[in-house]
């Protein structure tokens, strides 16, 4: 290399280590304490990492804070069979269920699940419990029982006694399939097994997979669905991200090493991001959190931010090295030039994440924390340790060479390459124009798609798995043999102590009963009031005509005597109204709240209050409620926190401008690219793009600050932005393309969330890189007038007027003013 | 006549109303159903319909919460029409095209004079309680004053043991009457019979029976014209010519030979309740209930003869084909036809629906229309699914 140096690779003595800021000063002249110290942290949280657990809990995706969900939990214990629950429908494939075989393996199979943690054991309910009765009408009045007799014997007879006994015991749909080819064991759950540990869900659906196996025959087939066993699948199928993990990892390092040509700097970027994997992973059960099928994602993203920020650092290092110096000034002037840029999109990666944390709901504010968490070690492991670590080993000079080859190929006069002539045209007036025109025109596009968003989920059973899967088949099963009773609606009813029964009250109740019967998408209620009808008409010696809610107390307090639990509670000073819905679409579940918080509007006093909200879909509503609040408030504050860190960066808001529209633009069209690929929003895919922010805003940061440099300068736009491109500009373009590509190999996955999600991410990562590299300039063209005339910016595109090579280091010491007191020599 | 005004209960939603962010539909506070009129439904034709009637070709079916439907294509479908009440709705028969009456709980009489477009109410169980108390008054009056002038006359012993029954008799007739107002308007009316547009039978729970003469401008008791000792519900009537019957609760079976005006009761077959009660064209008169429990009388009443069923399942409801035979319904869905040429047994009219069916009526084209728990069926041409 022929350029002059002020600082020669040779002479490390002519390099005051006195200079830089106190922090670069505590950091480089104490290098082997910051390994030392670096080395027993991976150590410890090293062994940490065996004690990371992965599970889900089901109190951990609903929205606790949110009124429903309060008055849910409120009343929790007086409500049976409302929480989390799992519905095994054991079908006989030969017949119907009046088979003798068929009721024995089905006894089994509800022992052993009675047995199972977890379960529980006094709302469990199946043809064989003590709780499923007939009730029937005779010349005596009603008669009732078990519906599996006393003295069953497994004979005809008793088979025959059984047929009839399901036919008067209201179970058919629930229990009973309408076929009568399969029954339902209704297994309750609890969130803590006896012994006071959390359920695992995992070790849950294996024990049920397990009871599957050994039950599954030519004539048995069993079906399961319930969140416990989605969760369960969607563990067992994220044991395999680890494999799309090591593969996303694989492909980034081939890249990389394909770009530098140097393995020692490759291997170093990466393990510097695997490093800060271990340090994440380690903290999570120091701190007491453990990994969920939704934020398993989150070290992968880790190292993909890490990566980005590494591969910065090494590549100013080798540049630095290339131009002559010595790999620890190389190291120090990298440090200097980007650490603040670095540390600026690392806190707003952290902020952007930490302001997920808004979201009342636990598992967001844990993947908040955890992505948190995660980005502040990356401040650590790759913004300090990369370049101590680069100080030591240096890169190869063949790579720090081929580094330099654009910048020298212009320093002798060869053209630009191709691309980067192409890029230039953003910075000029025609291409400027062009690009932000379109960009309106797709940010209004995106954004009349996006007013499409979804609120929750679009398809039935369970969107974050396959349609194919044997969970959401297993699911079609129940919802096409029982009706669509698993999403169920309840309405609790608040009334004074004994006083459930009373008729204005039941009144009341029976209106709603029938309101909400009318609207689309109830299947079916049920209510004491309902129950007062149909027994009435049990009492009146089966006559239709006294189907009605008689206003008469006496009646109406022998009834409900009479009446099951789960109805009204112990005290009868809560009711509860069941809707039975067709499905558990946003839609569905909006009317049927907006219509219930009218009712109650209208009808609530003093004495009795109709509250939201229980059931599955009940739960579903309050979260839904809940995420579509979040959504808008969210990008808010994502917004917010991005903007000021800019502000402070950049100290302009002409700069923040440019670096922020692009995002903007990414946010807008990842919304409709939701729209198209019918993605919902919901807990699983609310956090990504709050976290396409996150990565997107490191990009425009490190763009940005290189160009803000050179425009102050004085140098023109075009010259800004080449320099830009050269420096940190090439780098991340490897980095957006590399990433993408990495999670685009999700699509394979076979948890159709993550393959939703590997889309959404490489998505983001391209536009936010395009947005950086085209937008951006684009944007400055309007924005960032250059102090250059125009003519003389012409003029400076010609590389023998401003190519002063010594500058090259120097100056871009002025972005970072945490560093503005180094002055250049 | 009396209906408590809603006001009050507007004038709670409003205030609520106005405290709250979800105004947006404006909705009314639950109130009486007796003063609330039917909400209008999605689906009408799938809730729970309970009785069904013909005027000229149209077909008419009431049921729970005040829903009246109407079909002019011989049921194949519904359309639901206003109604001032939300009550569950008994009974409805037609005297003609035009002039119909509903009958349901909490003592509601409807009537229509636009074969169903719209109906009005005109009685309401309180209303019907008063005239019952008024009556019971007069007739204790009446026999008090018979036994004074028979006291004073200080005739046989026989006749003063007489006189003190009638007057404990027509005393408890008038407490009874007294708790009905007590107990508010909640017992239902069960079975409706018009011979014209101005001649009517109406009877209900605990014996309640009501006749007018005028299209139910105006109602007289005829409680104590009706021999039921026991105060049992009355389910059916049924008439032909000057004979009229009632048939109710406990195997109860009455018979009136002078036009309704007053009932004796049968010696009945069975102890447990008839559900139905229908005269043939040749007078013979047939009475259904409990388990599957029917029988046929051809001499007014004075003796049963059993119409033997395979299914032990209560009859609901009975109809008159236009061919004259009759055709019975049962709560697991079983249709049967009594067929004089086939004796008295009870022939199957095609499978069972396997659902209960409350009514059912044959409607202009021949087909059978029947309703039930769950909602309206039409069997269409049936007849030609039963060979003779």
């Amino acid at each position: 290399m022929k350029s002059s140096n002020s600082f020669n690779a040779s002479d490390m003595a002519d390099f005051d280590p006195r200079s830089g800021s106190v922090l670069e000063r505590a950091l480089f002249n104490h290098r082997i304490w910051v390994l030392l110290v670096c080395l027993i942290t991976t150590v410890v949280l090293g062994f940490q990492t065996s004690r990371v657990e992965l599970n889900a809990s089901f109190e951990k995706m609903i929205p606790t804070q949110h009124p429903y969900i309060a008055n849910y939990l409120d009343h929790q214990r007086e409500l049976s069979g409302l929480g989390n629950a799992l519905r095994i429908a054991v079908a006989n494939k030969k017949g119907d269920i009046y088979d003798a075989d068929y009721l024995k393996t089905l006894q089994q199979l509800s022992d052993q699940i009675y047995l199972l943690p977890g379960v529980d054991r006094a709302y469990m309910k199946s043809l064989w419990t003590p709780a499923t009765r007939w009730v029937a009408v005779t010349e005596e009045g009603l008669d009732g029982g078990p519906v599996i007799p006393d003295e069953y014997d497994g004979k005809a007879q008793s088979l025959a006694q059984l047929r009839r006994n399901v036919q008067q015991s209201n179970e058919i749909g629930q229990l009973v399939a309408f076929d009568q080819r399969s029954s339902i064991i209704y297994v309750p759950l609890l969130a803590k097994t006896p012994d006071g540990k959390a359920l695992d869900y995992s070790v849950l659906s294996e024990q049920l997979e397990a009871l599957r196996a050994k039950y599954s025959s030519d004539s048995i087939d069993i079906h399961i669905t319930g969140f416990a066993k989605k969760v369960g699948d969607l563990i067992a199928g994220l044991k395999q991200i680890v494999l799309f993990f090591i593969v996303a990892i694989l492909i980034t390092t081939v890249v990389l090493y394909w770009y530098t040509r140097c393995v020692r700097s490759t291997l170093l970027v990466v393990f510097c991001s695997l490093v800060a994997v271990v340090w994440q992973l380690g903290l999570l059960p120091i701190l007491g959190y453990q990994l969920d099928p939704y934020s398993v994602l989150v070290p992968f993203l880790v190292f993909a931010i890490g990566m980005s920020h590494g591969a910065q650092k090494m590549n100013g290092i080798m540049q630095d090295i290339g131009r002559g110096m010595h790999r620890v000034v190389a190291a120090r002037f990298t440090f200097r030039r980007l650490f603040l840029a670095g540390l600026t999109a690392l806190l707003c990666d952290a902020v952007g994440f930490a302001v997920l944390m808004i979201i009342k709901i636990e598992v967001i504010q844990d993947l908040a924390l955890i992505a948190s968490i995660g980005v502040a070690v990356l401040i650590f492991t790759n913004l300090i340790l990369l370049p101590v670590l680069l100080s030591y080993v240096g890169v190869s000079p063949r790579a720090a060479q081929l580094s330099l080859k654009s910048e020298q190929a212009e320093q002798s006069g060869q053209q630009r390459h191709a691309f980067w002539r192409f890029l230039d045209l953003f910075t000029q007036r025609r291409w400027a124009s062009i690009c932000v025109a379109a960009s309106l025109a797709l940010a209004v596009f995106g954004f009349m798609v996006s007013e499409h968003l979804s609120i929750g989920d679009l398809d039935a059973g369970a969107p974050e798995l396959r349609p194919d899967s044997r969970y959401n088949r297993d699911d079609a099963f129940l919802t096409e043999k029982y009706g669509a009773s698993s999403d169920l609606f309840a309405v609790m009813v608040k009334t004074p102590a004994g006083a459930c029964a009373r008729y204005d009250i039941l009144n009341k109740v029976d209106n709603l009963d029938w309101q909400l019967r009318s609207l689309p998408g109830v299947d079916s209620t049920n209510s004491l009031a309902l129950l007062n009808r149909r027994m009435l008409v049990g009492f009146s010696e089966g006559s239709a005509k006294w189907y009605e809610l008689q206003n008469n107390q006496a009646m109406l307090n022998m009834i409900t005597a009479s009446a099951p639990r789960g109805l009204y509670n112990e005290n009868c000073s809560l009711l509860t109204l069941y809707a039975y819905l067709t499905d558990h679409k946003a839609a569905t579940l909006t009317r049927l709240v907006d219509h219930v918080e009218a009712f109650s509007a209208a009808n609530n006093t003093d004495e009795v209050q109709f509250m939201l909200a229980a059931g599955s879909a009940g739960i579903e509503a309050a979260t839904n409620i809940v995420v579509k609040q979040a959504n808008r408030e969210m990008l808010i504050w994502v917004y917010a926190a991005v903007i000021l860190l800019c502000l402070v960066t950049f100290r302009s808001w002409r700069a923040t401008v440019c670096a922020v529209i692009p995002l903007m633009l990414t946010s807008i069209l990842c919304e409709a690219l939701m729209v198209w690929l019918n993605i919902g929003v919901k807990v699983a895919t609310l956090p990504v793009i709050a976290l396409g922010v996150g990565i997107g805003v490191d990009y425009a940061l490190y763009v940005m600050s290189i160009m803000l440099a050179h425009l102050r300068r004085g140098e023109s736009l075009s010259e800004s932005y080449y320099n830009a491109l050269l420096s940190t500009g090439k780098v991340v373009m490897l980095t957006g393309v590399t990433l993408a590509i990495g999670v685009a190999t999700w699509i394979l996955s076979p948890i159709k969330f993550q393959a939703d999600m590997g889309v959404l991410l490489a998505f983001m990562f391209i536009w936010n890189m395009v947005g950086a590299l085209i937008l951006l300039p684009a944007l400055a063209y309007f924005l960032l007038p250059s102090k250059v005339s125009e003519q003389a910016a012409n003029t400076a595109d010609k590389p023998s007027v401003n190519g002063q090579p010594t500058t090259k280091s120097q100056t871009t010491v002025d972005v970072a003013p945490l560093a503005r007191s180094v002055s250049p020599t | 006549m009396k209906i408590k005004s809603p006001t009050n209960g507007l004038i709670v939603a409003l205030a609520l109303c106005a405290n709250s962010l979800v105004c947006q539909a404006a909705m009314p506070a639950a109130g009486s159903p007796l003063t609330t009129a039917a909400m209008h439904v999605a689906a009408p034709a799938k809730a729970v319909l309970i009785d069904l009637a013909r005027a000229g070709s149209r077909l008419v079916a009431v049921g729970e919460r005040g829903l009246v439907l109407v079909s002019d294509d011989n049921g194949q479908s519904w359309k639901q029409v206003p109604v001032p009440v939300s009550v569950s709705l008994t009974a409805v028969q037609f005297a003609d095209a035009k002039h119909g009456w509903a009958i349901g709980h909490a003592g509601v009489v409807l009537a229509t004079v636009d074969g169903g477009e719209s109906w009005k109410l005109q009685l309401s169980g309180l209303d019907a309680a008063n005239i019952e108390l008024e009556a019971a008054r007069k007739d204790l009056l009446a026999v008090t004053t018979a036994a004074a002038v028979n006291t004073s006359d200080a005739t046989a012993v026989d006749e003063q043991t007489l006189d003190s029954t009638a007057v404990d008799n027509a005393d408890l007739r008038v407490q009874n009457a007294e708790r009905l107002i007590a107990d508010g308007p909640d017992k239902p009316f069960l079975a409706i019979h018009f011979t014209d547009s101005k001649h009517g039978l109406i009877a209900g729970a605990y014996g309640m029976l009501l006749q007018t003469n005028d299209g139910g401008a105006s109602w007289q008791s005829l409680v104590g014209h009706v021999d039921n000792p026991m105060g049992v519900h009355l389910y059916a009537i049924a008439q032909h010519g000057n004979d009229w019957y009632l048939a109710g609760e406990q195997g109860f079976v009455a018979r009136s030979s002078d036009a309704g005006q007053s009932f004796v009761q049968l010696e009945s077959p069975y102890e447990g309740s008839f559900f139905t009660a229908h005269v043939t064209d040749d007078g013979a008169l047939v009475v259904a209930g409990l388990k599957g429990h029917a029988f046929i009388s051809h001499d007014s009443g004075q003796s049963f003869e059993l119409m033997p069923v395979p299914m032990p399942v209560s009859f609901s409801d009975s109809t008159q084909l236009a061919d004259g035979r009759t055709l019975l319904a049962n709560q697991a869905g079983g249709l049967f036809f009594s067929d004089a040429k086939a004796g008295a047994a009870l022939q199957m009219f095609g499978k069972p629906l396997g659902k209960p069916v409350a009514s059912l009526v044959q409607a202009a084209d021949g087909s059978v229309v029947v309703a039930g728990f769950t909602g309206l069926l039409r069997l269409a041409q049936p007849s030609t699914a039963v060979t003779e």
